[in-house]
This record gives structure tokens, sequence and C-alpha cells, in this order.
């Protein structure tokens, strides 16, 4: 990737590549490599970006595809893993914001499941319900509903 | 009051240093050498699986009576696995302290070695596991009988007519020659196929982190 690319392509929209990144991963290792999947999968599919979104939209989709197929393999190899190798509880996130009720927010995202974990990042992103639906691949009809459903439940785990 | 999620959300994300971008740096080291490695593994494992068999073949060839076929195809996967050997203590001298792009490339040199020389071999191989496979048939003992003389005197009561040459009817040596013809012809092309069915994925992972490797080059 050269250095061009990142600058100009890549690190404009790093702030939307963390974001996710971060929602996806536990520690700061796995966090480091999802982003580099991501910018690495941005540079490649270049050429396969039809301008039919916009280049941030792109990222989006991009992005949360690289960590839910990075998420499915994780869990392939916990799976074949020997049990006694495999942690008793949930990682807790090794990292913080300097803001406490942002890590607590980041926290209780991390609970929800994978796709409410997108559908919430894009939404607290202010994307509209049709950019929504079309960076999850599901209809305009449902993000509300399911919207006010995931906030409802981070009421729920923050109040906790 | 509380504040809602959307005012944690951006109020969190004021801050410059909540959202850092990680450098990108040793991207490549880690893939490269997880390719390679990943790969020592799978030779690693189809070496022993060939060394078993060729063990396994002869109590086997025992119980079904075609020793004559055991005997040869076990000398043959020894051999096999003795080459792989010497290929596999190559692979184990490919310098790790260079750059990535010149340790993917060394050992993308040595995998392009490894297929040539197994396409030359399969050459011999595969028409060597033919004629294994005839003559561990042809001596299979049915009720006393050999099923090879059986096979010949039945085919010279058929066609009496038929040639016969060094005591075997031509009817049967055309094919068991043009056998071993096909599969000398198209054994280099079975041995990379071959070779393509076990590495495929992995040497196609390698070729995509090459040619990333080469264009950042540019």
């Amino acid at each position: 990737m050269s250095s061009d690319f990142y600058t100009t392509q890549i690190l404009p929209y790093a702030a939307i590549i963390i974001k996710i990144c971060r929602a996806y991963t536990d520690t700061q290792e796995d966090f480091e490599d999802y982003y580099q999947e991501v910018c690495l999968q941005i540079w490649r599919s270049k050429d396969n970006f039809k301008e039919q979104s916009a280049w941030s939209t792109w990222i989006y989709r991009l992005s949360l595809n690289v960590c839910l197929t990075f998420l499915k393999k994780k869990k392939n190899n916990k799976q074949n893993a020997p049990s006694d190798l495999l942690p008793d509880e949930v990682l807790v996130d090794s990292r913080a914001f300097d803001d406490e009720s942002l890590n607590q927010l980041y926290a209780a995202i991390r609970q929800l499941s994978e796709i409410d974990r997108a559908v919430i990042l894009l939404y607290l992103e202010e994307k509209s319900y049709q950019e929504i639906a079309d960076i999850i691949g599901t209809n305009t009809n449902n993000i509300g509903v399911r919207i006010t459903r995931i906030k409802e439940r981070l009421k729920k785990i923050l109040s906790n | 009051m509380e504040k809602s999620i959307e005012t944690i959300w951006k109020e969190g994300f004021i801050k410059n240093d909540a959202l850092v971008a990680p450098k990108l740096n040793d991207l490549y080291n880690q893939k490269s050498i997880d390719i390679v490695e990943k790969f020592k593994r799978m030779y690693k494992i189809n070496r022993i699986a060939i060394i078993a068999f060729a063990i396994l073949i002869i109590p086997l060839s025992y119980i079904t009576r075609m020793i004559y076929m055991g005997v040869p195809m076990s000398l043959l996967f020894i051999a096999v696995t003795f080459v792989a050997q010497k290929f596999s203590k190559q692979l184990d001298t490919i310098d790790k302290n260079t750059s990535s792009y010149e340790y993917l490339s060394s050992f993308d040199n040595w995998v392009k070695d490894m297929i040539a020389v197994n396409s030359k071999l399969s050459t011999f191989m595969y028409p060597y596991v033919f004629i294994a496979v005839v003559v561990g048939f042809w001596f299979i003992e049915i009720e006393g009988n050999i099923l090879g003389n059986m096979l010949t005197s039945g085919i010279i009561s058929e066609f009496p007519n038929t040639f016969i040459v060094s005591g075997f009817p031509i009817l049967l040596l055309i094919p068991f020659f043009l056998g071993i013809a096909i599969l000398a012809f198209f054994g280099g092309k079975i041995g990379k196929w071959d070779i393509n069915l076990v590495y495929g994925g992995i040497l196609n992972k390698l070729r995509i982190l090459l040619s990333d490797m080469e264009e950042l080059r540019k």
C-alpha cells in the first residue's frame, strides 16, 4: 500500500475504522490487527469501488465485513482449541478512553450481537436508515424498530 | 440528568487522542511467517501420512494377497518421502533475517523448485503405480489359479487368432502400454494437480501476498 493512498484515502476516514474495530475487539493487539487488515482490504479492493455510494459508506461496509470475518475466524479457532485453553470468562477490555462514559458505552456495545453492534455504530455515526440498511444488507422498515430495541438494551446494560 | 448514548458518543470522541490510528507497520512480516509456517506444518503432515501409508501397505497387500503391488508401492512411497525430506531440509535453510519480501520470494522459489521436481518425478511415478497395480492384480490367486493366467487363457480361447508376444496376448499388452504412455504423458500435469489439491489454498495466498508486496516496491 503506498503511503500516498493511506494518507489521502484511508487516514481521513481512520476514525470510522477505529470506532468499528474498537467495537469488535477486546485487546489493543487485536484492535491493531483488525485495523491493519481493514486498511489492507481497502487498498486491495479499491478498484472494486464503483462510486455507487460515498467512499465513507464503502469504508463502513468493508470495515464491518472484515471485523465480522475476523470474529468468525476467531470463534472457529476457539471452538477448535482444547477447552482448557479457553478463557473462563469474556475478556475484559484492556484499553481505555479518557472519557469513562465512553468506555462504559463501548463495553455495553460489545455485549450486543455482532449485527446489533454494526447497526448501533452506524446510528451513532448519524447514518440515515437507508444507508444503515444498505450497509447491513436489510430493508429500512426494520432499522427504526431495531435501533429502538438496541438503545433500550444499551440503557439497561449501562444502568446496571 | 443522565446523558443519552448519542451524547456520550459525541462528547467522548471530541478529544482527538481518542481516535489515534495505530501505525501500519510489520503488516506483512507476520503474514509471511504465518504462511511459511502453515505450509511447513502441512508439508510435515503430508510426509508423515506418506510414510505411514508406505508401512501400512505391506500388511494390507499381504492380507489382500496383492503383495506384488504392495512392495513396489511401499518402496515408491519411501522414495517420495526421502525426496520430500530433502526438500524440507532446504526449506529450513531459508533465511528469516531478511525482509518479508525476500523471505517470501525465497520461499516462492523453493515452492517452484519443489513443484518442478515433483512434476518430473510424476512422469515416472504414475506409470510405476499403474504397473504395480496391474502386476498386483495379475498375481492374485483365485481358487489356486493366478488371475493373469486365467485372463490370458480366456482371451486366447475367445480370440484364438490374437498375437502373442512373450506369452502375453496383444489384446492385453496394448491397453497396458497405452495406460503407461498416457500416464507418462500426463504424469507431470497430474502431479501439479495433486499439489494444487493439497496446497492450492495456501499457495494462492502466497501469490496474492507477493503480488501486493511487489506493487508496494514499485
